[in-house]
């Protein structure tokens, strides 16, 4: 197992409390706490509720920084003005916390707002998805592929029946269509497929050993020539 | 073993049974006079003194010696009276062939309902309802109602059926023995009430007539028995499904991609690939699969020599391997140039190898016998001998099947079918090696035996 006792204690607290608070989705922050403690490389990341938190917690992360809508309803971010991107300085994180929220209650007045996720900017790269659900009749389930907004169109992933063995999470890699894009194509350079196989290994364990957990899912998770972290998390509880 | 008696029952009881050709028992009970079987038939039908020459009894209450199996056959509204006559006779297997259940809605899904709860309580076991049930070619027992006029029963061999459908099931029959492959059983399940194809597999993992299994399924049973059966099974026997019904995911209320893009059927295929199961995508594509495994043993590798007589198809076979990582390798430089000692110029070494229209049947053996037998370094061949030449003879065959055996890897034969070619083929395959009628199926086939020797096992 990539984690051990204690961490899978850790992360059963973490999914306890969202149960108890009656949510059956967790937020950002503790989606992305939950994958962290299973040994997932994320950005620092604070949830904030007013314009002076986010000024203070931007402090604490540092610039560039990404603001993010925190909600466990399904929203199109992007779409609905709830995501900015290279915020440089304390200022902007003031100004921008008032447009999101006057951005969501303008294009989607009846979700719920749980605050903002300051979340600190990391360099572009590859975006890949890695997620993990319960199905009902086979059980703990692992997917991998091409991440992003696209990802439902080409639908380029690979299944496993969880959990997946090294080498099977290496044949789930080696076997979309855009694996070569991944391994070094036309001079540009591999990722790091080691850390993409511990990840897939990661969210198949996640998935088969907290039996609470219904879907887990990293998109995008970026990867890059040395070391991959997943910038946003869903968790799904049962 | 626990479902034996439905494979080889000692004493059945047919319930329903009348001489009526309209009615599907009649049928029953002639297949099994036809097929030899050796067990007691005992006709239950209050209706009828004598049924077929047998005693036929008013109900199973007065049969005084012990049931090994009843099989029913009459309207779903009378099968719980008849299945209650089972507790008090002490019958624990029974073949609901009737349909009227589940698949017709609630007034049959309660009825289902009931058939599960009097036989959960009572320990009697239940393959159907809504099926055509069993066929042992060991036993020569069937309690299928078609008649073996239409059907034509498939020899006594190695490979053992499992469908969810029975009318798959004898489509299935007929194709194999019309491709001459040996059948052990099968089993149509239908509704799937108690028996399902998880505890089937389980059985036939222990059954030693069985080498092959093939499954056609709409569902399945209970999935994770299903992977534990299936990955133990394959570790010694070859398993392959047709599955049907790939509906996408009904999870709406599925928040993550991960939950919209996993629709059902990618789940089963992970599922099968976790099982050591090869999977298909048609019917025909199935028999040729259960052909090939039934024939030839799994490929240690993809790298497959092409050979034939005719350019066009060592070209279209080459394509075709390309699209199913198959790997057509170039012939290595020591073996052309031992090649070309034996070969005129305009012969074409470079796999695939392309021995022209004035090849001859030796030349198959030539080529076999250096690149194949003596050399390792193919780990398959399809080879495609096409007959109209004068120079091509019967003695093809024994050439290649020799080699074939000597080199202790697998081959597969394409040829095209005309009525001279047909007799060839049935020549081929006495010899043990597959052939298939199209450069397509008999790639398809080869890499059923790649990918069977990629995953563990055999």
């Amino acid at each position: 197992m990539a984690y051990d006792a204690t961490r899978k204690m850790e992360i059963e607290i973490i999914v306890e409390k969202i149960s108890d608070s009656g949510k059956k989705i967790a937020l950002p922050d503790e989606a992305l706490d939950i994958v962290k403690l299973a040994g997932i490389d994320v950005p620092d990341h604070i949830l904030v509720k007013s314009p002076g938190e986010a000024m203070e917690a931007s402090a604490e992360i540092g610039f560039p920084l990404v603001m993010k809508t925190a909600s466990t309803e399904a929203i199109h971010k992007s779409e609905a003005g709830g995501v900015v991107l290279g915020i440089q300085g304390v200022q902007e994180v003031e100004e921008n916390y008032n447009n999101i929220m006057a951005n969501l209650k303008r294009e989607t007045p009846n979700v719920q707002i749980s605050g903002i996720l300051l979340q600190k900017q990391i360099p572009e790269a590859t975006h890949l998805i890695v997620g993990g659900l319960h199905d009902e009749q086979f059980g703990p389930v692992v997917m991998f592929g091409m991440g992003g907004v696209l990802v439902e169109l080409f639908k380029d992933v690979s299944f496993r029946i969880a959990p997946v063995t090294k080498v099977e999470a290496l044949e789930m890699i080696r076997e979309i269509k855009a694996y070569p894009a991944l391994s070094g194509y036309r001079g540009s350079k591999a990722l790091d497929i080691e850390q993409i196989v511990k990840t897939v290994i990661i969210i198949s364990d996640l998935i088969t050993n907290i039996s609470t957990i219904k879907e887990v899912e990293l998109n995008p998770l970026l990867a890059y020539e040395k070391d991959v972290m997943a910038v946003d998390a869903k968790v799904i509880l049962r | 073993m626990y479902l034996d008696k439905f494979f080889n029952p000692q004493s059945i009881a047919i319930i329903g049974a009348t001489e009526d050709p309209q009615n599907i028992t009649s049928t029953i009970i002639q297949n099994l006079f036809e097929m030899g079987f050796k067990g007691r038939v005992l006709p239950v039908n209050p209706h009828h003194d004598k049924v077929f020459g047998l005693k036929c009894y008013s109900s199973l209450l007065d049969i005084k010696e012990k049931i090994d199996l009843s099989v029913i056959a009459i309207s779903s509204s009378h099968v719980i009276e008849i299945l209650e006559q089972h507790i008090g006779s002490g019958i624990k297997n029974s073949i609901i062939i009737s349909g009227g259940f589940a698949e017709i809605g609630n007034k049959g899904e309660a009825i289902e309902e009931n058939v599960k709860k009097i036989c959960r309580e009572n320990g009697i076991r239940v393959i159907g309802p809504n099926c055509l049930g069993v066929l042992d070619n060991y036993s020569n027992f069937s309690t299928f109602f078609l008649p073996w006029s239409k059907v034509k029963r498939p020899s006594k061999g190695y490979l053992s059926i499992l469908s969810q459908s029975g009318s798959y099931s004898i489509s299935m029959l007929d194709m194999l023995s019309l491709e001459g492959i040996g059948v052990s059983k099968l089993v149509s399940y239908g509704n799937r009430a108690d028996v399902g194809e998880s505890e089937l597999i389980e059985y036939l993992t222990d059954d030693e007539s069985t080498k092959v299994i093939g499954i056609y399924m709409e569902s399945v049973d209970d999935g994770r028995r299903f992977i534990r059966a299936s990955s133990r099974c394959s570790r010694e026997k070859h398993m392959v499904v047709l599955k049907v019904g790939r509906e996408d995911s009904g999870v709406d209320a599925a928040r993550s991609h991960t939950g919209a893009i996993a629709g059902k059927y990618e789940v089963y295929k992970a599922a099968f690939k976790k099982s050591g199961i090869v999977e298909v995508d048609n019917l025909e594509e199935f028999i040729d699969a259960c052909k090939v495994l039934s024939m030839q043993k799994p490929a240690r590798g993809n790298k497959v020599l092409v050979l034939t007589n005719g350019g066009g198809f060592g070209v279209s076979v080459s394509d075709m391997c390309g699209s199913m990582d198959l790997d057509v390798a170039k012939t290595p430089s020591e073996i052309k140039e031992s090649l070309s000692k034996h070969f005129p110029e305009y012969f074409i070494l470079n796999n695939p190898i392309d021995l022209t229209g004035s090849s001859g049947d030796e030349d198959f053996g030539t080529v076999l016998e250096t690149a194949f037998v003596d050399n390792d370094y193919f780990d398959a061949a399809i080879v495609i001998p096409l007959m109209p030449p004068h120079t091509m003879t019967e003695r093809v065959v024994d050439i290649i099947s020799q080699s074939a055996e000597k080199s202790g890897k697998p081959v597969v034969v394409c040829t095209i079918s005309g009525e001279y070619t047909k007799k060839v083929k049935e020549l081929f395959e006495i010899k043990g090696l597959p052939v298939f009628p199209s450069p397509g199926r008999a790639v398809k086939a080869m890499s059923v035996l790649v990918d069977r020797g990629g995953m563990h096992g055999i």
